[in-house]
C-alpha cells in the first residue's frame, strides 16, 4: 500500500527531494500528492516531513527523524555471499562493492558507497538472503546525539 | 495480487512508435511460469507463420524470470527470444549480469518489441514511463562504449542491453550484450535487434518485487548458499589436464556430482575445463576432426586455468549469484579490462582452430563481446574457413591474402575483424558456417559443422552423446545448455521426482552410444527441467548442485504461494517444450533437418583420440526422445493428442 499525504501538508517540498522514484508531486506552498502506482514504500517522505503530514501504507502517522539519525546498513561480511542482491535492491544506488579482494579471498563485498544518498529504507537488509545486513544509526552520530 | 511475478508486460511497436502496457492473466503464469515460458506463449501466438525474422513482424522479447528478485539465489538470468534468423525457428539466448532484475524493477516480466524504426533508437523505461529516444550518437559504437554513454546520460542505476557492430550489420551470429560485454549470444537475435534499428534497451526502475513468503525463500537460500560456500582444496590448475587424460584411459565412466564441478567453477570458472576437456574428449578439436593427439597438453598449456586466474582482478557475480564463476581480468594491449574468457570461447577460438596463442584468445574474446558476436559460432566459422583453406576450397585470393592455416593466430584475428566489419571474406563468413558454405559453394558444405544452421557448443557428443541428442532435437538446435548425460547426472532429479532413473557412480563407457528408452527419459527430463529453470530465471550452473541442494521447486512455491509438486512443474516444462516445437512447425521447420552434422556424431568415426571408433546412434536416440513427448516419432511433430494432453490451446 502506498504512502499518502494529508492536508496537514504545508507544501515545503522536503519530501520531493528525497523520494527515490519521483512519486510526489505538488506546487510549492500547496498540499502534495503521492502517486500510488509509483510509491515503493521506502518511508523517506515520512522521515523527512517536518509537520507529520505523511501516513504509511497502513494509515499510521509517520514521525520525522533527524537526518543524521537515519538508520544505515551495517554489513557483516562473514555472512555475506557476494550475491549483490542488496546493491540492486537499493532504490537510490548508494551501495557498491566496497571491500575488494585480498590474496586469500578473490570475491568483492558490498558496502555503503554514498552515505549521504542513503535514505535508510532498509530494502537491502530485507532482501539480503543471508541476514548479513542490519540497519543501525551510525555510532558516532549516536554518541554525538547523546551529548546533544 | 501476483506474487513473484509483476503481472504485466510492456509492448513496443517501433513502426508506429507506440508503447503500451498489458496485464497478463494469472492463469498464463500458472501454465507457463514467466521468463522463457511466458515468451514462448506470446511469440507462438503472435508471430505470423512465415514471418521474415529480420522483418517488422518478428517480435523480440526480453524476459526476466519468475524467481528473479525474490531472494532466491542464482535467479539473475534474463533471456531474449524471437524467431531466429539463423535457424528459421524458435530462437532464444540467455545471459546474466544485472539486466534480469532491472526488467522487473520497471514493473514488467517482459518487454516485447515489434516493428522497425526508421532511425536508430533506444528504448528507455523507468517505473513510471517508457519512451523511444534517438540513438544516432551511439550507433556504430561497440557495446561496452555505448553502454557507458547510455548510463552516463540516463543515470548510474540504468541497466542496458544492446547490440554492437555485429548486430547493427545484421550478422546472423550476433547476440545482445549487457554489463560490460556479457552476451546473450546464441540464435542470432542481435541481427533481429539490428534489423529493428533498436540499439539498446535501457532500464531504470526501482519497483519492489512482490514475494509471497520472503522468510521461507530466505531460509531455502541460506541452506543453498552454504552448499555453495563449501570449498575444499583442489589440485593445481595444471593438473586438470592429467585428470582429463586419466578419465580418457578409464574404461568406465564416473558419474559426476555437481559439488565437484561447483568447486571448479568457484575457483576457476568454466575455464577449469579448458585442458581437461581436450584430454578427455569433451572438447572438439580442429573443427571436430582432431583430438588431444593434435592439440596436445603441451599446446593447451597456455589455457591452464591457473594462468587465466593470474589475470583475475576480482570475481564477477551475476545478480543473486553466490558462486561467482566469472572474473574481471586485466589484459595486455588495447583493452585494459575484460570479462574472463569462458570455456566455450577458449575452445572455439582455441583448440577448434588449433590456436594456442592465449593473448589472441583474450583479445578476440573482448573484441567479439564488444562487437556482440557469438564466440562459439564465430570460432566455429573460423575453423570451417581454415578447413576450407587447407583443403583448397578457398584460396589466398579469396581470403584477401590471409594465410588461413591451422593455428595461425595473426590470420585468425584479422579474419574475425573482417567478419565483424563484413569486409571481403569476412562478409561471406559473418552469418555462420552454413550460410558461408552456401555462398562459397562446391565442397564447402562438407566442412561446415552445425545443427539446423547453428554451430554446436564446445562439448563433443562422441564423448557424451547426450549433447549430440540435444543439439539435434531441441527447437533451438546446437545448444549445449539444455541437456547431456553429465547434466542429468548433476541435476540429480531422481532424488525429488518419482519415476526418473537414478545414475550409479560408475558405468561402462561403451553403454553410452546406443539408443534406449532410459536415455530418452533422461533427455526429455533435461529439456523439461531446463524450461522450468529458464522460466524461473535460474542459472544452469546453480542447478548443477543437484536437486537436493538447490531448491528450484520449493523456491517457486515459497515465492508465488503455489503448492505444486516437482512432477507438476516438470509437466509445465513439457508444455513449454511443446509450444516451442509448435512454433517451429508453424514456421515451416522440419525437425529432422536439425540433425547435427555427421562427423560430430562419429559418422564417420575418428580413428584416433579419446573418441576413436565412437559412433552415436543419433537417429535412434531422436526417435525415442520424441516418443517421450508423445510426438510423431518419425517427424518430430507434436500430434494433436499430445497438444491436447499438454493443455495448450491454439487460439
Ligand atoms: S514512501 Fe518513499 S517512494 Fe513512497 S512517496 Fe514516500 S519517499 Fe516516495
Ligand atoms: S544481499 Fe546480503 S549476502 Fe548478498 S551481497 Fe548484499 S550483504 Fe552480501
Amino acid at each position: 500500500m502506498s504512502f499518502t499525504i494529508t492536508d496537514e501538508c504545508n507544501g515545503c517540498g522536503a519530501c520531493v527531494k528525497f523520494c527515490p522514484v519521483d512519486a510526489i508531486r505538488g506546487e510549492k506552498q500547496e498540499v502534495h500528492v503521492i502517486h500510488d502506482m509509483l510509491c515503493i514504500e521506502c518511508g523517506a517522505c515520512g522521515r523527512i516531513c517536518p509537520v507529520e503530514a505523511v501516513r504509511d501504507g497502513e494509515g499510521n502517522r509517520c514521525v520525522p527523524v533527524r537526518k543524521s539519525m537515519w538508520e544505515k546498513p551495517v554489513f557483516n561480511h562473514k555472512n555475506c555471499i557476494s550475491c549483490t542482491i542488496c546493491i540492486d535492491a537499493c532504490p537510490v544506488g548508494c551501495l557498491a562493492l566496497a571491500r575488494l579482494p585480498t590474496a586469500k579471498d578473490p570475491h568483492g563485498y558490498p558496502g555503503l558507497k554514498d552515505e549521504k544518498a542513503c535514505i535508510g529504507c532498509g530494502f537491502c537488509a530485507s532482501e539480503c538472503p543471508t541476514d548479513a545486513i542490519t540497519m543501525a544509526v551510525p555510532e558516532i552520530k549516536v554518541k554525538r546525539g547523546a551529548h546533544g | 495480487m501476483p506474487d513473484a511475478y509483476m503481472g504485466s508486460i510492456l509492448r513496443v511497436d517501433l513502426s508506429g512508435e507506440t508503447i503500451s502496457e498489458e496485464r497478463i492473466p494469472d492463469s498464463i503464469y500458472e501454465n507457463y511460469l514467466s521468463g522463457l515460458g511466458l515468451a514462448a506463449y506470446i511469440l507462438f501466438k503472435e508471430i505470423p507463420a512465415g514471418a521474415d525474422p529480420l522483418g517488422p513482424d518478428n517480435i523480440l522479447g526480453f524476459v526476466s524470470g519468475l524467481l528473479t528478485g525474490t531472494g532466491s539465489l542464482f535467479a539473475g538470468r534474463w533471456m531474449v527470444t524471437g524467431k531466429s534468423p539463423l535457424t528459421g525457428g524458435w530462437g532464444d539466448a540467455n545471459c546474466g549480469g544485472t539486466f534480469s532484475p532491472a526488467i522487473k524493477r520497471c514493473g514488467y516480466d517482459g518487454i516485447f518489441i515489434r516493428g522497425i524504426s526508421e532511425n536508430p533508437v533506444y528504448l528507455y523505461v523507468t517505473g513510471e514511463k517508457a519512451e523511444l529516444r534517438d540513438a544516432s550518437h551511439v550507433w556504430g559504437k561497440d557495446a561496452v562504449e555505448a553502454e557507458k554513454m547510455l548510463v552516463a546520460e540516463t543515470g548510474p542505476r540504468s541497466r542496458v542491453a544492446l547490440i554492437g557492430e555485429a548486430g547493427e550489420k545484421r550478422s546472423l551470429i550476433s547476440g545482445i550484450c549487457n554489463d560490460g560485454g556479457r552476451i546473450a549470444a546464441r540464435s542470432g537475435l542481435g541481427a533481429v535487434m539490428g534489423s529493428k534499428r533498436l540499439k539498446a534497451v535501457v532500464l531504470n526502475g526501482a519497483k519492489r518485487i512482490p514475494v509471497h513468503d520472503r522468510d521461507a525463500v530466505h531460509k531455502l537460500s541460506g541452506k543453498c548458499g552454504q552448499w555453495v560456500r563449501m570449498q575444499s582444496p583442489l589440485i593445481p590448475g595444471g593438473m586438470m589436464a592429467y585428470l582429463g587424460a586419466f578419465m580418457r584411459f578409464l574404461p568406465v565412466q564416473m558419474a559426476l556430482d555437481g559439488m565437484l564441478y561447483k568447486m571448479f567453477l568457484r575457483k576457476w570458472g568454466t575455464g577449469s575445463m579448458n585442458q581437461m576437456s581436450v584430454e578427455m574428449g569433451d572438447a572438439p578439436v580442429k573443427n571436430w576432426l582432431g583430438s588431444h593427439i593434435d592439440f596436445t597438453a603441451k599446446k593447451s598449456a597456455a589455457t591452464n586455468p591457473d594462468i587465466l586466474k593470474q589475470r583475475e582482478i576480482i570475481k564477477y557475480h551475476c545478480y543473486a549469484c553466490p558462486l561467482g564463476c566469472g572474473g574481471i581480468c586485466s589484459t595486455k594491449g588495447k583493452y585494459a579490462r575484460t570479462h574472463k574468457p569462458e570455456y566455450e570461447s577458449v575452445i572455439a577460438l582455441g583448440g577448434l582452430c588449433m590456436n594456442n596463442d592465449i593473448e589472441s584468445i583474450f583479445y578476440l574474446n573482448e573484441l567479439l563481446n564488444r562487437a556482440g558476436m557469438d564466440t562459439i559460432s564465430a570460432g566455429a566459422t573460423v575453423a570451417f574457413a581454415i578447413e576450407c583453406y587447407e583443403s583448397g576450397v578457398i584460396t589466398r585470393h579469396d581470403t584477401g591474402g590471409l594465410e588461413l592455416t591451422w593455428g595461425n593466430s595473426t590470420a585468425i584475428v584479422e579474419l574475425v575483424r573482417a567478419m565483424i566489419r563484413r569486409e571481403g571474406i569476412g562478409d561471406i563468413l559473418a552469418d555462420g558456417s552454413r550460410k558461408a558454405a552456401e555462398r562459397i559453394g562446391g565442397d564447402a558444405k562438407s566442412h561446415a559443422v552445425h545443427a539446423g544452421g547453428q554451430e554446436p557448443g564446445m562439448h563433443d557428443g562422441r564423448d557424451d552423446p547426450g549433447y549430440a541428442l540435444h543439439y539435434s532435437v531441441e527447437p533451438t538446435p546446437g545448444r549445449h545448455t539444455i541437456g547431456s548425460f553429465m547434466y542429468y547426472e548433476m541435476f540429480q532429479l531422481w532424488k525429488v521426482i518419482k519415476g526418473l532413473p537414478r545414475i550409479w557412480p560408475l558405468y561402462m563407457k561403451g553403454s553410452k552410444y546406443t539408443a534406449n528408452k532410459k536415455k530418452a527419459v533422461m533427455g526429455a527430463a533435461c529439456s523439461r527441467f531446463m524450461n522450468v529453470v529458464n522460466g524461473a530465471g535460474l542459472c544452469l550452473f546453480g542447478t548443477f548442485l543437484g536437486a537436493k541442494r538447490i531448491p528450484t521447486f520449493d523456491w517457486i512455491n515459497a515465492a508465488t504461494g503455489w503448492s505444486r509438486t516437482p512432477e507438476e512443474y516438470m509437466e509445465i516444462g513439457g508444455r513449454i517444450q511443446t509450444v516451442k516445437q509448435l512454433f517451429n512447425i508453424k514456421h515451416g521447420i522440419e525437425p529432422n533437418n536439425f540433425l547435427l552434422t555427421g562427423r560430430a556424431t562419429g559418422d564417420p568415426p575418428l580413428v584416433e583420440g579419446a573418441n576413436a571408433g565412437r559412433t552415436v546412434d543419433i537417429k535412434g536416440m531422436i526417435r525415442d526422445y520424441w516418443k517421450q513427448f508423445g510426438w510423431d516419432e518419425k517427424t518430430g511433430k507434436p500430434t494433436a493428442e499430445s497438444v491436447i494432453r499438454s493443455g495448450i490451446r491454439e487460439d
